[in-house]
């Protein structure tokens, strides 16, 4: 990859950058906090900056292997500092800074909306989940979840038979599919859609379940600086889904909280969000005003 | 903080037939706009700056004209000045001629516009002596050998003293008029390296493959 150059054009090079941000996180303390870190101290920075060319080009070599031997054979990655970085991701606490994905970039910068809910949701929140997916592929806006099972899945499912667009950010490397059953959904929405995924492939390769769960939350709050706002269908008291709240918070981002997470007299977080300024969404016209306008104005 | 250049490495070179691992090429965005879509600034640009002559006069030809001021911008906040005076740049011939009343020098005026205040030296090298449907517009697209029969050197203009030559074109698809006018140039310039600078590369839809 590292042909002489006849000049010294200063440039990135996607190769390089990507082989740099696995070799970042092969590091055993590496964490999406250690490593933003490591950027808030030196911001015009790029992953390359911090790894020597040979180390990067071999863990680059290491990453890509996974992926074909996974099937993945043309994806692409987004790198701070170089263009289709979507600058709204700067709002999240722990920005990102290279992500993979495959498909339809362009959809990044679509007016975009998280619609996210526990895996396990009753018949009603099935039902709310779609209407509500419907009503936001009618008005023009890009449903945006995180392929679980449940509640992600039924919004994907329902963007699509809606011939809406949608835009999956998942938990894994793009060389995995969590769970199982979902993998042809992630095909089809990275042949004809857009899939994103922050994972580090070669770590992610290295280590158990138990450490690579930890990071399905941490896309929740990548997800939620991509879209206008989120939309909480239903979740538990302790749901993940509660990660991707408290990051549209903190982000300035709308989050709405259907009005039936509110008659449940077991849950205690929709008050709590409520009064750091989330929306109690009672129909859909609720979402619709708060959305409508700004993603005119964006 | 203005965006960074990219080259093109062995991470994406696959989509561009034509080069290869030797080609020096850079670029600012993507273009990744399916079914007229265009939602990124990157689309909106290279559509606005691809907008046909006969839309002059036009309301919407304000958009051309904004894109050709953004695109000069954006290039001169990714290039240093230094680098950038001590080369010859050469745009990529448009595809019509210049009696054509399609004729568009926007490549031109983009240069126009990295250039101003600067010691720049732009050069029309390479001519086309006939018209061609825009490839862009057009589904027969064709190789850099077809390219060669119908591009030649303007002999007035080969001289430069500059260290290498940079061939200017909007958009990166297959390489096919890079090629085809490196090969030209390094006939005539067997000593200078010769670079590729783009202000997007089209990413090939991967439905369509």
């Amino acid at each position: 990859m590292a042909t002489a150059l006849a000049t010294s054009l200063p440039s990135v090079s996607p190769l390089l950058e990507l082989g740099a941000y696995e070799a970042l996180w092969s590091e055993k303390t590496a964490s999406f906090k250690a490593i933003a870190d490591r950027f808030r101290a030196h911001p015009d920075a790029l992953p390359s900056d911090f790894v020597m060319a040979t180390i990067a080009e071999d863990f680059a070599k290491r990453a890509i292997a996974l992926l074909n031997q996974a099937g993945v054979a043309r994806f692409g990655v987004r790198i701070n500092g170089a263009g289709e970085y979507p600058k709204k991701l700067r709002d999240a606490g722990h920005p990102v800074e290279l992500l993979y994905y495959q498909g339809w970039w362009d959809l990044v910068e679509s007016p975009c909306v998280a619609v996210v809910g526990t895996r396990t949701p009753s018949d009603d929140g099935i039902r709310r989940a779609a209407k509500l997916t419907e009503c936001l592929v009618r008005d023009g806006f890009t449903v945006v979840s995180g392929l679980a099972k449940g509640i992600d899945s039924i919004a994907h499912q329902t963007a699509l038979e809606s011939g809406g667009r949608t835009i999956a950010v998942i938990g894994t490397p793009l060389s995995h599919a969590y769970p199982k059953e979902n993998r042809d959904l992630q095909r089809r929405i990275a042949d004809k859609f857009l899939l994103i995924s922050q994972v580090p492939v070669y770590r992610y390769s290295t280590q158990d379940w138990r450490l690579n769960r930890l990071f399905f939350p941490e896309r929740n709050i990548t997800m939620s600086a991509l879209t206008l706002g989120t939309v909480i269908v239903e979740a538990g008291e302790t749901s993940g889904t509660l990660v991707q709240a408290r990051a549209a918070v903190h982000q300035g981002r709308k989050l709405f909280i259907l009005d039936s997470c509110f008659r449940n007299p077991k849950l205690t977080w929709p008050s709590r969000f409520e009064k750091l300024g989330a929306i109690r969404v009672r129909d859909y016209e609720d979402v619709r005003q708060q959305l409508v306008d700004q993603a005119h104005q964006g | 903080m203005s965006t960074k250049l990219t080259r093109v490495d062995g991470l994406l070179l696959a989509d561009h037939c034509y080069l290869d691992a030797e080609d020096e090429c850079y670029f600012v965005g993507e273009y990744t706009a399916r079914a007229g879509y265009a939602f990124s600034p990157t689309n909106d640009l290279i559509q606005n700056l691809k907008k046909p002559m006969d839309r002059l006069g036009l309301p919407e030809w304000k958009y051309k004209e904004r894109a050709i001021a953004q695109a000069g911008d954006t290039l001169r906040g990714a290039i240093p000045q230094e680098w950038l005076e001590s080369a010859t740049v050469v745009p990529v011939p448009p595809s019509k001629a210049k009696n054509d009343p399609l004729y568009d020098d926007r490549l031109l005026r983009v240069l126009h516009r990295l250039g101003s205040n600067i010691a720049i030296d732009i050069r029309e090298l390479v001519v086309q002596t006939k018209s061609t449907a825009a490839a862009h517009e057009s589904s027969d697209r064709p190789t850099p050998t077809d390219l060669l029969d119908i591009y030649s050197i303007d002999t007035a203009k080969a001289k430069t003293e500059q260290k290498k030559l940079v061939v200017f074109d909007d958009l990166l698809t297959t390489g096919c008029h890079f090629r085809a006018i490196k090969q030209i140039l390094r006939a005539e310039f067997p000593n200078k390296p010769v670079i590729g600078l783009f202000i997007a590369r089209r990413v090939p839809d991967s439905a369509a493959i």
